[in-house]
């Protein structure tokens, strides 16, 4: 902004942009002590090769973490929420891996 | 994941390719979340091999580096500070006029701000903006829509006046302004920000085409008409400064972009020398009134004339399109009528012919990527996905159902030309307001 010169004159004009949404807080959830003896749900969000990607990653843990359960699951529609998916891993789970956000 | 984290208190990490880094950032904090766990692996994802997916386990963090499982295993078990247990929330508001200043400095705030598409702009005074509400009869603060970039993104709202606004600096005029409304109200934008860089096409019907003189003729779809240039122009601009941007990264993923955006291909249809009934007629609207429709689109392919071998051609021409995202004919009358002489004189009857004769091998239909899609359709049983997913691979199936398919007709018939674009109107479920019309209405924004 910085080439204004002293003989142009000013102009009011209106702002373009729409009318956002406000925004709630949203808190986190506490992080565990350690992952050994709990259980991680890993989910599969269900975008292209994000099958794939869950697969590997439950080798990686079976393989270097033993000592962590896992349980590979797939969201229902990858567009909506899974509430009947979201209350199994709270009830279940202590944590959760998902993905692939492409 | 936000709502795992903050309705269900499990602690998720959500793993993302490299490129939406931004994209997830600004999604995180507008969901009150601002440091939600994120992991990154590199893109792409899509098509890669197992061993592949498998080195992105083992590797970097492609964001922020270090290996990717330590960061996942640090983001579930490190403490978090009251703040994140808390979340944010802020005001978003934003004044309704800008600070003064020169009309060279507006518009380099108009450009670095990524509200325009990077060309000069018309800069939208109060006297600029009062002139083009003149153009329809609806009062400046009456909420026109909901608007988003793509499903799961956040809503954000509009007014008479702000579309008015983005019409002003899209250059159009009052006359425009209901066709322009219509469009901003229909539950479409014409700045889809998906990865496949689909572009939009805005096709109008009825007698506002010719009140307002749109061209439906010799190069309806190119830039040779005010009305067809400033209403798509209009649209695209009011799209992106509506529903919260379009900016590449933040939120517009199209890895290659699309060029039909910058009017997003704006023409009428040529009513009065179509063989068939009007493309709203057809969609239950009544001759005399006027509708905007918005197909999305990507590239397509072009012939001339149904030649001695147009069964075969057209089949060659459509058998490598995806089978999910439509196929939408642009016929010059000269080609409407040589379809009428094939005795497929309406557009069921292209679509029939389409359905009946347009088949591809079930194996190459229901690759990784289609079954991707609507997995969730055929396990559920949804017809006719279900019995496509039950042919044997090498069993010949409908690349399109008729419902897919989609027929306008422009040009001038200056020889007997057409396209066929990969396209179609967006579903329901991916509109802002699935329960908007298809055909939007314009007269009501008059």
């Amino acid at each position: 902004m910085s080439v204004a010169t002293k003989t142009q004159p000013k102009l009011t004009v209106l702002n373009p942009e729409g009318y956002p949404p406000k925004v709630d807080a949203r808190g986190m959830a506490p992080g565990l002590d350690t992952l050994q003896g709990k259980t991680v749900f890993l989910i599969d969000v269900g975008f292209e090769n994000s099958d794939q990607f869950v697969e590997q990653l439950h080798g990686w843990l079976e393989e270097h973490e033993p000592g962590i359960r896992t349980e590979v699951v797939r969201w229902r529609d990858q567009h909506n929420p899974d509430p009947e998916l979201c209350e199994r891993i709270a009830a279940e789970g202590d944590a959760a891996i998902i993905g692939v956000g492409t | 994941m936000i709502e795992l984290e903050s309705k269900y208190g499990v602690p998720t990490v959500a793993v993302h390719v490299h490129v939406f880094a931004r994209l997830v950032d600004s999604t995180a904090r507008t969901n009150g979340m601002p440091r939600a766990r994120q992991a990154f692996v590199p893109a792409p994802m899509f098509n890669q091999p197992p061993a592949v997916v498998r080195r992105y386990v083992e590797g970097d963090d492609a964001v922020h580096g270090g290996p990717f499982m330590r960061r996942v295993f640090d983001l579930l078990t490190r403490p978090l500070p009251d703040e994140d247990l808390r979340g944010a929330r802020w005001d978003r508001s934003t004044p309704r006029l800008l600070e003064p200043d020169t009309e060279e400095n507006l518009q380099q705030l108009f450009r670095e701000s990524h509200w325009t598409d990077y060309l000069p702009i018309v800069l939208p005074t109060e006297e600029r903006v009062e002139a083009m509400l003149a153009g329809t009869s609806r009062s400046a603060d009456e909420v026109v829509g909901k608007h988003r970039p793509t499903i799961g993104m956040e809503l954000w709202e509009s007014t008479v006046e702000k579309v008015a606004v983005n019409a002003v600096m899209a250059g159009a005029a009052p006359e425009h302004f209901p066709v322009i409304l219509a469009a901003c109200a229909s539950g479409d934008t014409g700045r889809q920000s998906s990865m496949s860089s689909m572009g939009s096409m805005v096709v109008v019907n009825g007698p506002i085409r010719n009140e307002i003189g749109m061209n439906s003729g010799i190069g309806a779809m190119g830039p040779y008409n005010y009305a067809n240039s400033a209403i798509g122009r209009a649209f695209g601009l009011a799209s992106q400064n509506l529903q919260g941007g379009s900016v590449p990264g933040v939120s517009y993923g199209g890895s290659q972009g699309c060029n039909l955006s910058y009017n997003c291909c704006t023409f009428a249809e040529n009513e009065e020398r179509s063989p068939f009934r009007p493309f709203h007629v057809d969609r239950g609207h009544r001759p005399d009134e006027s509708t905007v429709t918005v197909f999305y689109v990507w590239g397509s392919v072009w012939s001339e004339h149904l030649r001695t071998y147009w069964p075969e051609k057209l089949k060659a021409m459509m058998s490598g399109l995806e089978p999910l995202e439509g196929a939408l004919f642009v016929l010059d009358p000269i080609v409407a009528r040589e379809f009428c002489d094939q005795g497929l004189d309406s557009r069921e009857k292209i679509a029939q012919w389409v359905f009946e004769n347009v088949r591809i091998p079930a194996r190459r239909y229901w690759d990784h990527i289609m079954l991707n899609m609507v997995h969730e359709l055929v396990e559920g049983g949804v017809e006719p996905w279900a019995s496509l997913a039950k042919a044997e691979p090498d069993e010949l199936i409908p690349l399109f159902q008729t419902f897919g398919v989609n027929v306008v007709v422009a040009g001038g018939e200056t020889n007997g030309h057409f396209s066929i674009f990969q396209g179609a109107q967006m579903p329901p479920a991916f509109r802002s307001d699935p329960t908007l019309p298809l055909v939007a209405p314009v007269d009501p924004w008059r």
